[in-house]
């Protein structure tokens, strides 16, 4: 697979077709992979696919201040089912015009969540490590292990149902359709079925342990604001502190604005260095979001963003009741 | 020295919670970090480096400097009990050192006055610190780059090296001896030097080749313009997770929260990486775009630091590298440099 994404890069490259390509390269850390930006062919040769490619790469479209679209006219972007939704959405919210960019789909079969493993192995140090038919073998300094997938992938790769882009100039493969799977919401159910105080007491244990750091903001492909409300200080609008409070001001409000925006990527749950759980509450909205206004984020390019759209049989009971 | 069993570490630490607050490592929810702990039995070991570095026991992440209302101003009271720190690692028992560099070291501002930080000072000048010798250091380490290493006692008031069952502690600093003599005999005869000594090659052994870095303060100072910036900041995307676990970084932010007639003013930690870190009042922001605010955090560690305190604000302690979301590596960073 990955000779065959090669070959259609250093095409893309050659007949200039693109300026730059986005891909991933071996990182320096175990199951790390890192961004990788191409230009020439030989940088293609540095190029993998595999379970360690984490980052949704479609962040580096939006980021700092839209740099990448301002200084190249043609942009290919590798991506995944969820990668792919992002640049569906950033077309339906036109924050890029679908002609500037080159997708090229890559068929997924789930990331590794680092953290997963990490806490297997009681944090100790991955010296070695290989991936085979949906195993992870690992060894350190005084221990070996073998652990199946569905224990180490992301949860976002283990509710997904778009494991595929839909939407593509190239894929390398066959690319799968949606996905029917019938436990996607299971933990969500489980936090409703919870009684009102006990849901609150988990939403604050958890966002408790926030610093405020910003990091789920910033590999967040849906939080492109130009100045985000966490940092506007002239009024300031938000407590900075890492207080509760606070964090859970942040954290809801960011909540709500990826609301039907959210891609289900899994980017901020695996950045975020303290281990918050920050994909229940987002999986929550969006489930709300499904059944209220039957949208998912990132799945039609020819769609509105589900805020610009009113339908009159709508559920309103939140705002009758 | 002092040898005492691992067993009689709990009864060290009700010692010392008689005259200080004691804080050491342990395990918080999901993450690791130093907090006030009330009995040994949550201490944790610190190998691997806890997830947050201890620079927050001595300077917060939210300090409120203090309160007003229409009664006028309050200054927070000092904490009754000094602070002492077990469990702090070589490195970062050295960059508490460099923080107070910064802020507990008279320095000169202008108009000839000197400044000292007092809420930093009340809190580092009569603390005891326990650094713990690193038995087993990780791959993300490289404190050798740094003239530093896994039994180095810079920054320790009593340094301790843990064996299979013991931990011997050894006075550096004159309140650490002070401490150890009042706590326990001293007794050279029981303290197996070999023992020590194969535990410090077995760490050395685990870090990878020590690269040279020396001229990296001559580099960048010839390299501001060149693109090979633009090269080492593409894939940052500007979160501050790997300023906010450093244990060195140590810009802040003021702020004022409350209500009319009442409030307070709070310092925050703040980060280079952060878009409005130095957002002018006009609304210009010489460092608007990711690439300033990478230089900025390069520069500073390795460049303006030691314009200001002769040596590199970095102990290597791979706690960056560790939580980069985009594994934007700083030793790969200075490699670069370096090859310019
Ligand atoms: S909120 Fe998290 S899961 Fe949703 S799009 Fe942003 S980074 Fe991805
Ligand atoms: S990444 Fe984690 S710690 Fe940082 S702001 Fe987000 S939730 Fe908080
Ligand atoms: S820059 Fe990185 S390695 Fe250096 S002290 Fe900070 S966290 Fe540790
Ligand atoms: S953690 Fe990585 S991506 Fe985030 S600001 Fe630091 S270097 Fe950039």
């Amino acid at each position: 697979m990955i000779q065959e994404l090669r070959i259609q890069i250093k095409k893309l490259i050659k007949d200039k077709t693109v300026d730059l390509v986005i891909g991933w390269e071996k990182g320096t850390l175990p199951l790390t992979a890192t961004p990788l930006f191409m230009k020439t062919e030989e940088d293609v040769d540095r190029l993998i696919f595999d379970h360690t490619c984490r980052n949704n790469l479609t962040t580096f479209l939006t980021k700092d201040k839209r740099k990448l679209g301002k200084q190249y006219d043609k942009i290919g972007i590798i991506v995944k089912g969820c990668d792919g939704r992002s640049i569906v959405l950033y077309s339906v919210e036109k924050q890029i015009k679908r002609e500037n960019v080159v997708i090229i789909g890559v068929p997924c079969n789930g990331i590794i969540e680092k953290k997963k493993v990490y806490q297997k192995i009681d944090k100790k140090e991955i010296l070695e490590y290989k991936i085979e038919d949906e195993q992870l073998y690992l060894k350190g300094r005084d221990f070996e292990i073998t652990l199946p997938f569905d224990e180490v992938l992301c949860d976002s790769c283990l509710s997904c149902s778009y494991p595929d882009a839909l939407e593509t100039d190239h894929f390398i493969g066959d690319a799968r359709e949606k996905l029917d799977l019938p436990n996607e919401y299971s933990q969500v159910e489980e936090f409703e079925k919870k009684p009102s105080e006990e849901r609150w007491e988990l939403i604050k244990e958890e966002y408790s342990k926030c610093i405020r750091c910003y990091a789920c903001r910033n590999v967040c492909p849906s939080c492109y604001c130009n100045v985000c409300f966490v940092d506007q200080n002239d009024p300031q609008w938000i407590g900075k502190t890492p207080e509760v409070t606070d964090s859970i001001i942040f954290h809801l409000i960011r909540n709500l604005h990826v609301a039907g925006r959210c891609v289900n990527c899994g980017a901020c749950v695996s950045a975020c260095p303290v281990d918050i759980d920050l994909l229940m509450m987002n999986k929550k909205v969006e489930k709300e979001i499904k059944e209220r206004f039957n949208y998912t984020a990132g799945t039609d390019i020819n769609e509105k963003p589900f805020t610009a759209t009113f339908c009159e049989n709508e559920k309103q009971d939140f705002i009758m009741s | 020295m002092v040898k005492i069993k691992k067993t009689e570490l709990s009864g060290l630490i009700n010692y010392l919670s008689e005259k200080y607050q004691v804080f050491a490592p342990v395990k918080d929810g999901k993450k690791t970090s130093f907090q006030k702990i009330k009995s040994a039995d949550e201490i944790i070991d610190s190998i691997p480096n806890t997830n947050l570095s201890p620079k927050s026991i001595f300077f917060p992440q939210a300090e409120v400097l203090f309160k007003y209302d229409e009664n006028g101003i309050k200054v927070p009271k000092k904490d009754e009990k000094p602070f002492a720190v077990w469990g702090m690692r070589n490195c970062d028992a050295k960059s508490v050192l460099m923080l107070n560099k910064v802020f507990g070291n008279a320095h000169q501002i202008p108009d000839n006055k000197m400044y000292n930080d007092p809420y930093w000072k009340q809190k580092y000048d009569s603390s005891l610190i326990f650094g713990l010798a690193c038995n087993a250091p990780l791959s993300t380490c490289f404190c050798n780059w740094f003239d530093g290493g896994p039994f180095d006692e810079k920054g320790s008031d009593v340094f301790v090296i843990e064996t299979d069952d013991h931990f011997i502690m050894n006075g550096i600093s004159e309140k650490g001896k002070k401490f150890l003599k009042e706590y326990k005999k001293d007794d050279k005869s029981d303290i197996d030097k070999e023992k020590i000594e194969s535990l410090k090659q077995k760490a050395e052994s685990y870090l990878s080749e020590k690269v040279d870095i020396s001229n990296i303060y001559d580099k960048l100072n010839k390299i501001w313009d060149e693109p090979i910036w633009e090269e080492i900041s593409s894939k940052c995307i500007n979160c501050g997770a790997c300023t906010f676990v450093c244990s060195t970084c140590h810009c802040f932010d003021v702020s004022d929260e409350g209500k009319s007639g009442k409030g307070q003013r709070i310092r925050l930690w703040d980060s280079c990486m952060f878009p409005i870190f130095t957002n002018e009042a006009s609304g210009h922001n010489p460092r608007g775009v990711s690439v300033q605010r990478v230089k900025q955090r390069v520069m500073h560690k390795y460049n303006y630091f030691m314009d200001n305190y002769n040596e590199h604000l970095c102990t290597g302690c791979g706690r960056c590298v560790l939580v980069c979301p985009v594994n934007l590596d700083i030793r790969e960073i200075l490699k670069k440099i370096i090859k310019v």
